[in-house]
């Protein structure tokens, strides 16, 4: 749809004739007057500027391999992804390789964009995406799917791979939704399973080795025309591509279905397609901290603030969580290494707040010590952490890092009602635990409790709906008794989504009328003064469910649905459900049947060449204690539970093995007092502390972001982006927690 | 609230990588950039303490500066080049400080001290002739009568005592637009910008020139007026689509003048027209 002629010539660049200095593509940028056109149009314009603190301009004369991060959502969403910010920072620590960036358009510029004719350009050096030589695209929810085509159609880059030319970028995704990428595989030249930091490293090698970002001139007609080819041809590329562990590359298979329907198997069409890919874990997580020259963004976004990721996997073992069962094994930042990471980013972007990140940062070990720290270093600066537990201990945290004045809403996520269905889902608490932590935050101040519940649940009868209005009530109650009048209680209920590569992905959603059966019984039997519940409509719920589990049959619907208007379909204002009930019709499909069917264990799903460590057998076998409702262990304290990781991964865990670990400290033994132990071969330390945390390597894929984002994406509009959100000021605060010698760049070698 | 040991007068410039931040994004980025570049600013009392920079006057979302004006209080003393330097090292792309100078730290505030700001603009399908004709009439008026949109209200005010100099100018070079066929033209305007006295709105002048040779004006680039008044108002002037459409595009604040320095201006015959 965008008219614009290719390829552009080569313009004037700095190197001219220094002979052996090699040349590189270099097209000219869209010219100011045209960009300040086309955004002199549109809202939020700050979006799509650029001149971000710490975003990189590179010469592209003098830079080989140029990828374009495209985050098929908006600024503001994209902008708070942690991986992005880290593989930006990777792939732009080689001076001869350079990352620029582009965020889906507002529904304004697009149209805007096709109105003018104008191709969409990546932030930094405004060149068109399809300019570039590879375009990364981070996919962390399904529902972003439609702005991954108008991003590639607004840049000019074929849709498909089979309309792609051979000058087209190679289109590259990652995240966590690609853990089965099969509903856009006709999209995608190549998928990178797992974490990212190295594989990307390892992709640009390889079409640096290949010659893909050359690009060789055609005949003497070329000189003038500007024709030119790469250095190697799309397929060899790709095949090469697919030699590389963690990356799969659709186009070398194609998928059988059988005559009712079902999927039937994958058959690799080239020798160089491996019949199962696993996904990748980065190397040193442990010790090795990167992405800390942070983007800052200009204008405001929805995690404006500085990130460290304190730990990567997750062992609760909650059986619906995606995040939780792919990401796999627990790996934990040293508390040294957070500490000094920590100020390093605060100084390397003049952030005034910093969120300790992970699927769960109650669970890091040493949160507290580094907290701790953190404060006595840096008391001006605010701190964060999202966190899955419901027990005292979080309470206990939070309460020390929250600011002692107002005090908004806490948020607990007991996700199911009764005890049975907890025990269903391996939410292992209780109603008396609940209740503790809903009486301990009521007591520290708090008059307003969260609590998240999901509804369809595998298992869930009417009686364990009720169980919700009941642990509310009683909830309110106490609230009633600390604070009068002010308490409230405010219920999120969300629609369970089965998640592949969990002990649920079989399991169907409930229909659209027993879901709203539940949630109407619900509702009546909750009201009342200070007890308010919110819902959301479960029709993206199904699409995601039906994009989460599909195969290849789903690509035509979503190119239709684009075609008919559907975009940013993750945002309320714009999404339409009956636009893609038509897409599905018209290709003889219904989304229910990928949502709502329970799928029999021993059919093939069209995901099951993919794998994320945790191994199927694991799955079954948990599934079974599901439907048993018996819980499987936290394997962080209790005995491993054998879940394929390090057979499939090759890396060892360090839990389960020395049998069950504690915390380094426990709730009360200190107050709030806790004592930081200090960096390896610091006299302050004991000897008996926990040294042996971060040698062994253990690990495994999380989505290729690493980040706790877009784990918390699949339910955007029912959660908050953190748990019990909170924030810590101290009144004491002077600005002398600035000593550390840390460098901003920290040692920051890569790959 | 810490003590206030030094007072700077900062002149700034705001290029094409900043323009499209509004005021609170700017200020945001003002004291992000403070603590990179480890500036010892003096805070303000309160709950949440803020850095004690004031600026003389807002920058609307979308307008390019030259010389802007703000002071910054410091809790312990910097030289010059120190200053400078830390500034450097902290401030992102598009924004440039052009100057500082050690104020007095007991000098009056800064922002009830305007009196009048310059603004260029390039706007598109206008004749250099129509516009100085428009210009001239514009000057020659006694009143203005305008409606200025307020929290969705409609307040009726007079433009003409706020506007203090208006030209035609050669077409800024920077703005021109690859298929600039369509007629294309500056215009140059002095407006009075006081805290009590009121201030001229650079989009309020080209609104009267465009009413004036009968074309409507589109808002001007990245929505200058802001962004929720830029979206009302657009939804009005696409009615009338049968008239010709200005195009503003890069506005820029030349500079924001302080009453002595106008005055002085004045008495020794400087710019104004």
């Amino acid at each position: 749809m965008v008219a614009a002629a290719r390829p552009r010539r080569q313009p004037d660049t700095p190197e001219v004739g220094t002979g052996s200095v090699e040349q590189f593509h270099a097209p000219a940028p869209l010219s100011s007057a045209t960009v300040e056109r086309v955004l002199g149009k549109v809202r939020k314009p700050g979006r799509y500027a650029g001149g971000e603190w710490n975003s990189v301009q590179k010469d592209w004369a003098a830079t080989a391999l140029k990828w374009c991060f495209a985050y098929p959502d908006l600024y503001e969403i994209g902008m708070s992804n942690l991986g992005l910010r880290i593989l930006y920072e990777v792939l732009n620590d080689r001076s001869d390789r350079l990352a620029e960036r582009c965020f889906s358009p507002d529904v304004d510029l697009a149209d805007e964009l096709r109105a003018a004719g104008v191709p969409l350009w990546s932030i930094e050096t405004r060149r068109p995406l399809r300019e570039f030589d590879v375009l990364g695209l981070s996919l962390g929810y399904e529902l972003v799917c439609t702005n991954m085509l108008e991003m590639l159609d607004l840049g000019g880059i074929g849709l498909t791979t089979g309309e792609r030319s051979e000058s087209d970028p190679l289109v590259i995704a990652g995240g966590s939704i690609v853990l089965n990428p099969e509903p856009i595989a006709g999209f995608v030249d190549a998928v990178v399973l797992g974490e990212g930091e190295d594989v990307v490293i390892e992709i640009s090698d390889e079409l640096e080795r290949l010659g893909w970002h050359r690009r060789i001139r055609v005949g003497g007609i070329g000189e003038r025309t500007g024709e030119w080819r790469r250095g190697v041809d799309r397929a060899t590329a790709l095949r090469a591509l697919a030699r590389i562990p963690g990356v799969y590359v659709p186009s070398l298979y194609r998928a059988r279905y059988l005559a009712d329907g079902r999927f039937d198997r994958l058959e690799a069409l080239d020798a160089a397609a491996p019949m199962t890919i696993t996904g990748r874990i980065a190397a040193d997580f442990e010790t090795h901290v990167r992405g800390v020259r942070q983007l800052v963004p200009n204008i405001g976004i929805v995690f404006d603030r500085a990130q460290l990721e304190v730990m990567r996997g997750c062992t609760r073992g909650c059986r619906f969580c995606g995040a939780g069962m792919q990401s796999r094994p627990l790996r934990e930042r040293a508390p040294d290494v957070a500490v000094d990471a920590a100020e390093a980013i605060l100084r390397a972007t003049g952030y005034e707040e910093i969120g300790l990140t992970s699927l769960s940062t109650a669970d890091y070990t040493h949160v507290r010590e580094v907290a701790t720290e953190l404060r006595r270093r840096r008391p001006q600066t605010l701190l964060s952490l999202p966190s899955t537990r419901v027990d005292a201990f979080t309470v206990e945290l939070v309460d020390a890092i929250a600011p002692t004045g107002k005090r908004g809403g806490f948020t607990f996520a007991p996700e199911a009602g009764s005890q049975r269905l907890r025990d269903t889902i391996n939410k292992g608490v209780s109603d008396e635990e609940i209740e503790r932590c809903a009486q301990l935050a009521f007591d520290r101040g708090w008059s307003s409790i969260k609590l998240y519940f999901m509804i369809g649940l595998p298992g869930e009868t009417m009686d364990d709906v009720l169980a919700i209005a009941a642990i509310s009530r009683r909830v309110l109650q106490m609230g009633h008794r600390r604070h009068g009048g002010r308490a409230q209680v405010k219920v999120n209920l969300s629609t369970f989504v089965p998640k592949v590569m969990t002990p649920f992905q079989w399991d169907g959603q409930d229909s659209t009328l027993e879901i709203e059966a539940k949630v109407g019984a619900l509702r009546q039997a909750m009201h009342g003064k200070g007890l308010t519940i919110s819902w959301h409509d479960p029709t993206s719920s199904i699409l995601e469910a039906a994009l989460g589990r599909g195969d290849r049959r789903l690509g035509p619907v979503i190119r239709r649905a684009w075609q008919k208007g559907a975009r940013l379909d993750a945002w309320d204002e714009h999404f339409d459900y009956p636009t893609w009930l038509a897409a599905f019709a018209e290709a003889g499909l219904e989304p229910a049947w990928y949502a709502q069917r329970d799928i029999p264990t021993d059919e093939r799903l069209p995901w099951a060449h993919l794998g994320a460590g945790v191994s199927t057998a694991f799955l079954l076998r948990d599934r079974k204690r599901a439907l048993a409702a018996r819980a499987t262990a936290d394997c962080h304290w209790g005995p491993c539970a054998n879940c394929g990781v390090p057979a499939a991964t090759g890396f060892a865990c360090q839990t389960g093995e020395d049998g069950p670990r504690t915390l380094l400290v426990s709730v009360g033994d200190e107050g709030r007092g806790w004592r930081y132990i200090g960096p390896p071969g610091d006299p302050r330390r004991p000897t008996t502390a926990s040294s042996a945390g971060p040698n062994a390597l253990s690990g495994s894929g999380a989505d290729v972001d690493g980040d706790n984002v877009e784990a918390g994406r699949g339910e955007r509009r029912d959660r908050p982006y953190d748990l019990p959100g909170s924030e810590m000021q101290s009144k004491d605060a002077g600005p002398d927690g600035l000593a550390s010698p840390v460098e901003a760049a920290g040692d920051e070698s890569t790959g | 609230m810490s003590e206030v040991k030094q007072r700077w007068r900062l002149v700034f410039a705001r290029d094409e990588e900043a323009r499209y931040l509004s005021h609170l994004d700017a200020v945001r980025l003002w004291e992000r950039a403070f603590r990179r570049g480890e500036i010892p600013v003096a805070t303000s009392e309160g709950f949440t303490p803020r850095s004690r920079l004031i600026f003389a006057a807002p920058l609307q979302l979308g307008m390019l500066a030259e010389h802007e004006l703000a002071d910054l209080f410091l809790a312990e003393r910097l030289t010059a080049p120190d200053l400078r330097d830390r500034l450097a090292a902290g401030m992102p792309r598009g924004y440039r400080v052009v100057d500082l100078h050690d104020v007095w730290v007991g000098a009056p505030a800064i922002a009830p001290q305007l009196a009048a700001a310059d603004y260029r603009m390039t706007l598109l399908n206008v004749e250099r002739t129509a516009l100085e004709s428009a210009a001239a009439t514009l000057t020659a008026a006694e009143r203005l009568p305008r409606e200025r949109l307020k929290e969705g209200k409609s307040i009726p005010y007079d433009l003409r005592p706020l506007l203090l100099d208006i030209r035609a100018i050669p077409p800024d070079p920077k703005a021109a637009p690859p298929e600039a066929a369509a007629a294309m033209t500056s215009v140059w305007m002095r407006l009075r910008h006081t805290q009590d006295r009121g201030s001229g709105r650079a989009e309020e002048v080209v609104a009267a020139l465009a009413d004036e040779m009968g074309l409507v004006a589109s808002p001007a680039s990245g929505g200058v007026g802001g962004e929720a008044e830029a979206d009302e108002t657009r939804a009005e002037i696409v009615a009338p689509a049968a008239r010709a459409v200005i195009e503003v595009i890069r506005p820029v604040r030349e500079r924001l003048w302080l009453v002595n320095e106008l005055d002085s201006e004045a008495s020794s015959g400087g710019v104004v027209g």
